[in-house]
């Protein structure tokens, strides 16, 4: 089987791997990048445990080819966290319980993370379509919502603590 | 004692950062040098008989360690959870479309894909059986069990009755979907032993399991129980664990079994449909007078846990009422549809489903309203149950009807627009229910932790009790802490292995935290007890005035300034034990006479849940606007864990009600896949409104906590029916209530 | 999945030199988002995979007097395009119900054509806008209004060596609205049990001058319910005309009893939609109208 090099930055490193051309980036990820922090739940889009960052975009990474990935950025669960510091939403959602057993939550978290990216106070509407497409089965959604408005609220204060202007 | 601290505290569960950061590791994540990847083959086929089963091909090729059929079991072929009916690998026949009949473990995945191609299967499909109502009246050895249950005399009552109604409840399989699949990783140790890391719920009964399919005493195999992604009690009998084991044992290498999620939904038991006559008898008032019912479940092909589900069924089916006379007949039947198993409520969902459905017809024939006819009818703390079961705590049954009521402003509820436009309509329903938590009367409903304060105040305790996601690790660690006076991040709780932690049981039955929470107790009041003594001594004070809080001593309420680490660190010095090892029973009192009803449950989850339903008259779809849910925890421990199991129990129980069910022909699954097996997602789930209600459980229960697992998935369909019936003066009948269904609505409607 | 080759060309002229050279065996790939799942199921087994990402077919241009977008463009650059948003509102309607965000990050138009499910969402609005799809080859180009694309569930007239490359949307008569409406088993990650879009152009008060009723979920191709427009077609709107197009336009369908929906219910809710939709539709005009 061919095998093709391919580069690309993986939370924040130029990673250059060999990749087949019928593996997915999530069997990059997991298999041969050893990041299993993201999940497989179904391996046909359906559930969102897969999802990680592709330039800055949530997408299934079962869905995406991993030759599909050259060149690009990705973002993984093992990368929302800065220097040993959780992101602020990584916290929140142990503290409004948002997970139980965990295992939607890594996809959860990057949907919710990419939302806070572009959107400082989101609704709870916009949170709950921000996240239509992860589906929990343990505790339903309303822990997540709580869990970003927190960390919204978090990063408000933080951005507008650091950005006053000198007296 | 003080005030908790801790217990009853929001707290993060111990395993949140690992979830958080992706570090947690399930079975699909484990990685071991030298792992094989293990697949099994199933039968496409309802009913077949194996002809022809060749192996040699596969087991001949390059990068194939081994291949399996029923002739390589060293030891017992079957799952063991009740009867040993189902193979680990078919001999003969498949019953099924998913029985196993083959297993490989190869160098990687195309590797094994193509050892399964290459096995030479040839099948002679046989004539199915997949109606249970035609199967009992043709063949009557497909009846699996036919218990019948009476109390009191229910054809006088009947007879006596002013009102009398009857209706036939029909119920769908319904798929758990946990997130993350059947999965075992095994591996030899280096002694020969076996170790199986197993996402399971009962890390004993799978070592058993284990033990027996290879033939090896159970001192020679370990199960561990890494993180489980979800199970509601698809996971309590074994999947494909066993399989692992057998094919590292074979391969003499580590193996790693995971199920794909088509094969999952394929292969894993479901809930059981049934197929319920039930009858309802009463006076013009209202009151219950008898209630009869003859269930009918469809079972599958094997036994697994039909008996035990049916008990259960027949157990709650006249409902949180006070009725006396009550005949409940309970069938279960082989068929070659999917398996069956449990699924959180065991048979509560069916039968709430039946009775709440059917109140509501009551209250309509005798122009009553729905709640009052409950209240009326409701059991309390006292009353003696049709099944002898005394009710020791009941005040929560009428509690959470009135405070669901309230919160959702019930006398007024009519102020908002029952047609807020043409073609909608707008209903309210209530239903109120019961379910037991632990094994029951007749079983022993035991549990065992290990516990240990280390000389610097830190503990570590070990527990069997599997947590895929419900909160134990959690609960036992606040109970540890609280007991203890440390903080929750001073406590380590090491997961489920066997080889450390004694026999928990398994999780199920709302069981573990009352038993394990139990177990927690006693341990750490034992290691409480040795600092206390030390401080005494040190301190010249009477043991009752002194308490631990904070990782400090009190006396009379105030801190010491002696701390729980310093009292840590003198016991380790003079040599007192900071270890205990704890073996709890669930005790039932022996006090009450007359319990005539098999293994039944005392403790009891009383809950209320009402939904305010938008029915679309034109296309029959149902939105659910919102949803209150008042539940009664004894004590909540944990609150994070309880609000949260309400809510995911309610978002089951909504997809329960409307959409979710598997579409089965002649034995096969149309519908195999989150695609088509339709679950509710963010935007079809309104925000749940909680009301958690605290009523001591008097006996047994740590600080009177009792479990709620199960409970939040019980009323809701019932509910959502209710309030359907109320938008558009449809009764309905049959689960899932999709839109076809709830169609065509009635005229003057 | 079985493993193909793989390529990324750089220019459109060199894929579609491989597609002529490969044929069938060669399939191009955007998002992905079917593709894969086909290729995993053993559905597809091309032997060489034609990756278009780096060619610039993911632009929206609006041109004077048609929008053209690229056939790699995703569904979420068409929910956040203001071009789109402006002059096709019921094209970024169906986007924004479409599956979930992560799909829609991937998932593309040109994808969602080249799959030719009858239940493809994104079909019917495009043909209510009188869309036109471009087919390129190594041998030229032809363009086809877009209904004529598709001869079957899965069947389009698209030839072995032809890549779909753009989609052109007419701009729409000054008096125009639309509307989209999709039937679902749920509110996110659903396929259309039924899906309806409707378009009026009026030029004078009320009396049509272009009508579209376009289906999706009934038949074995996406389709227009031609007798259903004949009745609205140069006439004043009516409620009663809207009703009796409804009707007739769900004597017209051909559909089938699946796993999501029976036949009879697909029969009954299309003029449930369709009469819906009209409705609406004609609502906008009037606000549209007045908003002057």
């Amino acid at each position: 089987m061919a095998e093709t090099q391919i580069a690309f930055n993986i939370n924040g490193n130029q990673e250059q791997i060999a990749a087949e051309p019928n593996q997915t980036l999530l069997q990059l990820l997991r298999d041969e990048l050893g990041l299993t922090g993201t999940k497989d739940g179904c391996s046909s889009g359906d559930c969102g445990a897969c999802v990680v960052l592709l330039d800055g975009k949530p997408v299934n990474s079962c869905m995406v080819l991993a030759l599909q990935a050259e060149g690009s950025s990705v973002t993984t669960i093992e990368g929302l966290a800065k220097d040993g510091e959780l992101h602020p939403v990584q916290r929140t959602f142990g503290e409004a319980w948002a997970f139980q057993c965990g295992f939607c939550t890594p996809g959860m978290l990057i949907s919710c993370y990419a939302l806070l990216e572009s959107n400082d106070n989101p609704t709870r509407e916009e949170i709950l379509r921000a996240i239509a497409g992860n589906f929990c089965r343990c505790t339903g959604y309303q822990g997540v919502v709580k869990a970003v408005q927190q960390a919204a609220a978090e990063l408000r204060a933080t951005n507008s603590s650091e950005g006053a202007p000198d007296e | 004692m003080s005030e908790l601290a801790i217990v009853g505290q929001w707290a993060a569960s111990p395993g949140a950062e690992e979830i958080v950061t992706g570090e947690a590791r399930y079975c699909p994540d484990i990685r071991l040098p030298g792992m094989l990847c293990g697949k099994l083959l199933y039968s496409p086929h309802a009913r077949a008989r194996v002809k022809k089963l060749d192996v040699s091909k596969a087991r001949e090729m390059d990068g194939v360690f081994a291949v399996l059929t029923h002739a390589d079991v060293p030891g017992e072929n079957s799952y063991l959870y009740a009867q040993p009916d189902q193979p680990l690998l078919v001999v003969d026949e498949v019953r099924f479309q998913g029985d196993a009949v083959a297993a490989v473990a190869a160098r990687d995945a195309r590797t094994a894909d193509a050892a399964l191609a290459a096995i030479d299967v040839e099948y002679e499909e046989l004539p199915g059986v997949f109606d249970p109502l035609e199967a009992m009246q043709r063949d009557p050895d497909s009846v699996m069990t036919n218990q019948v249950y009476r109390s009191g005399d229910v054809a006088a009552a009947i007879a006596s009755a002013d009102v009398v109604i009857e209706n036939t409840y029909r119920t769908q399989w319904a798929e758990h979907a946990f997130l993350e699949t059947e999965g075992g990783v095994g591996l030899v140790d280096d002694d020969g032993g076996i170790t199986v890391y197993s996402s399971c719920q009962a890390p004993h009964r799978d070592r058993m399991q284990i033990a027996r399919a290879l033939a090896m005493p159970e001192s020679m195999v370990r199960v561990i129980t890494p993180y489980i992604g979800g199970a509601f009690g698809a996971k309590d009998e074994a999947h494909v664990q066993i399989h692992a084991g057998l094919l590292a044992h074979a391969a003499r290498r580590p193996v790693h079994l995971i199920r794909e999620r088509r094969e999952s939904i394929l292969t894993h038991v479901k809930r059981h449909p049934f197929v319920v006559e039930y009858t309802t008898a009463a006076t013009s008032e209202g009151k219950l007078l008898a209630v009869k019912a003859r269930a009918i479940a469809d079972a599958g092909p094997y036994t697994n846990s039909t008996h035990e589900v049916l008990n259960k069924f027949g157990e709650f089916i006249g409902g949180p009422y006070k009725v006396e006379n009550i005949e409940v007949e309970k069938i279960g039947v082989r068929t070659n549809n999917p398996i069956t198993g449990a699924f959180r409520g065991f048979g509560a969902p069916q039968a709430a489903f039946v009775y709440e459905s059917q109140m509501d017809d009551l209250a309509r024939q005798l122009g009553m309203d729905p709640l009052e006819i409950r209240l009326l009818n409701g059991v309390e703390t006292g009353t003696k149950m049709y099944t002898g079961v005394v009710v020791r705590e009941g005040t929560a049954m009428k509690a959470s009807l009135n405070k669901a009521a309230e919160m959702i402003d019930w006398q007024s509820r009519d102020q908002l627009e029952r047609e807020p436009a043409s073609h909608l309509r707008r209903g309210w329903g209530v239903a109120t229910i019961l379910k037991g938590s632990g094994l029951g009367r007749g079983l022993s409903d035991h549990a065992g932790v290990m516990l240990e304060m280390h000389r610097d105040g830190s503990v570590v305790l070990h527990s069997a009790a599997a947590d895929m996601g419900q909160g134990i690790t959690t609960v036992m660690a606040q109970l540890a802490a609280e007991r203890l006076g440390v903080d929750m991040a001073s406590v380590r709780v090491v997961r489920a292995d066997t080889s450390k932690s004694p026999d928990a049981g398994g999780t199920s039955a709302s069981r573990q935290a009352m038993v394990s929470g139990n177990a927690v107790l006693e341990a750490a009041d034992s290691i409480r007890n040795t600092l206390l003594k030390l401080a005494a001594g040190k301190t010249r004070i009477e043991m009752d005035r002194l308490d631990l809080k904070a990782g400090k001593l009190l006396v009379d309420g105030e801190p010491h300034e002696l701390s729980v680490s310093d009292l840590a660190q003198r016991a380790g010095n003079w040599g007192y034990p900071l270890h205990a090892e704890s073996l709890v029973h669930f005790e039932y009192p022996s006090d009450v006479p007359e319990v005539s009803y098999r293994y039944s449950q005392e403790v009891f989850q009383f809950c209320t849940q009402i939904a305010q339903v938008l029915v679309d008259c034109e296309t029959g779809q149902v939105s659910v606007e919102r949803m209150i849910a008042v539940h009664d925890a004894g004590k909540m421990i944990n609150p994070g864990g309880v609000y949260g199991q309400i809510e995911g129990g309610v978002a089951q129980g909504i997809g329960y009600a409307l959409t979710e069910e598997l579409v089965v022909q002649e034995g096969h699954t149309l519908n195999p896949s989150l695609e088509n097996y339709v679950i509710p997602m963010a935007l079809d789930i309104p925000e749940i409104e909680m009301e958690v209600l605290e009523f001591p459980e008097p006996i047994g229960a740590p600080l009177g906590a009792k479990g709620i697992a199960e409970s939040p998935i019980i009323p809701t369909a019932p509910a959502i029916r209710n309030a359907i019936y109320d938008a558009i003066g449809k009764p309905l009948y049959e689960l899932p209530m999709t839109a076809e269904r709830v169609l065509p609505i009635p005229d003057g409607n | 999945m079985i493993a193909p080759k793989y390529t990324a060309p750089t220019s459109l002229a060199d894929a579609l030199q491989l597609k002529k050279e490969s044929g069938a065996e060669a399939r191009v790939i955007a998002g992905g988002t079917d593709l894969i799942l086909r290729m995993r199921d053993r559905v597809l087994s091309p032997s060489l995979l034609i990756d278009l990402r780096a060619l610039s077919l993911g632009n929206i241009v609006l041109g004077d007097d048609e929008l053209c977008i690229g056939t790699s463009v995703s569904l979420s650059q068409v929910l956040e395009n203001t071009d789109t948003q402006r002059l096709f509102p019921a094209l970024v309607a169906a986007c924004r119900e479409f599956a979930g965000p992560p799909i829609r990050n991937r998932a593309t138009l040109g994808g969602n054509i080249a799959n030719a499910s009858p239940a493809a969402d994104l079909v019917p609005p495009l043909g209510a806008y009188d869309a036109r799809v471009v087919l390129r080859s190594a041998g030229g180009e032809r363009v086809l209004p877009l209904l004529e694309f598709f001869t079957g569930p899965g069947q389009s007239v698209i030839e072995p060596d032809e890549i779909l490359t753009e989609i052109r949307l007419p701009l729409m008569p000054t008096l125009s609205a639309a509307t989209f409406i999709k039937l679902g088993q749920r509110r996110s990650m659903a396929i259309s049990q039924v899906n309806v879009t409707t378009r009026l152009s009026i030029h004078e008060e009320n009396v049509v001058s272009e009508v579209r009723i376009v289906l999706g979920a009934v038949a074995p191709v996406p389709m227009r319910a031609l007798a259903a427009e004949q009745i609205i077609s140069g006439n004043a709107l009516s409620d009663e005309l809207l009703c009796s197009a409804a009707q007739k336009a769900a004597e017209e369908i051909m559909p089938i009893s699946d796993v999501r929906a029976s036949r009879s219910y697909r029969v009954e809710m299309t003029e449930v939609l369709v009469r819906r939709a009209l409705f609406a539709t004609r609502d906008e005009l009037g606000r549209n109208a007045t908003d002057g």
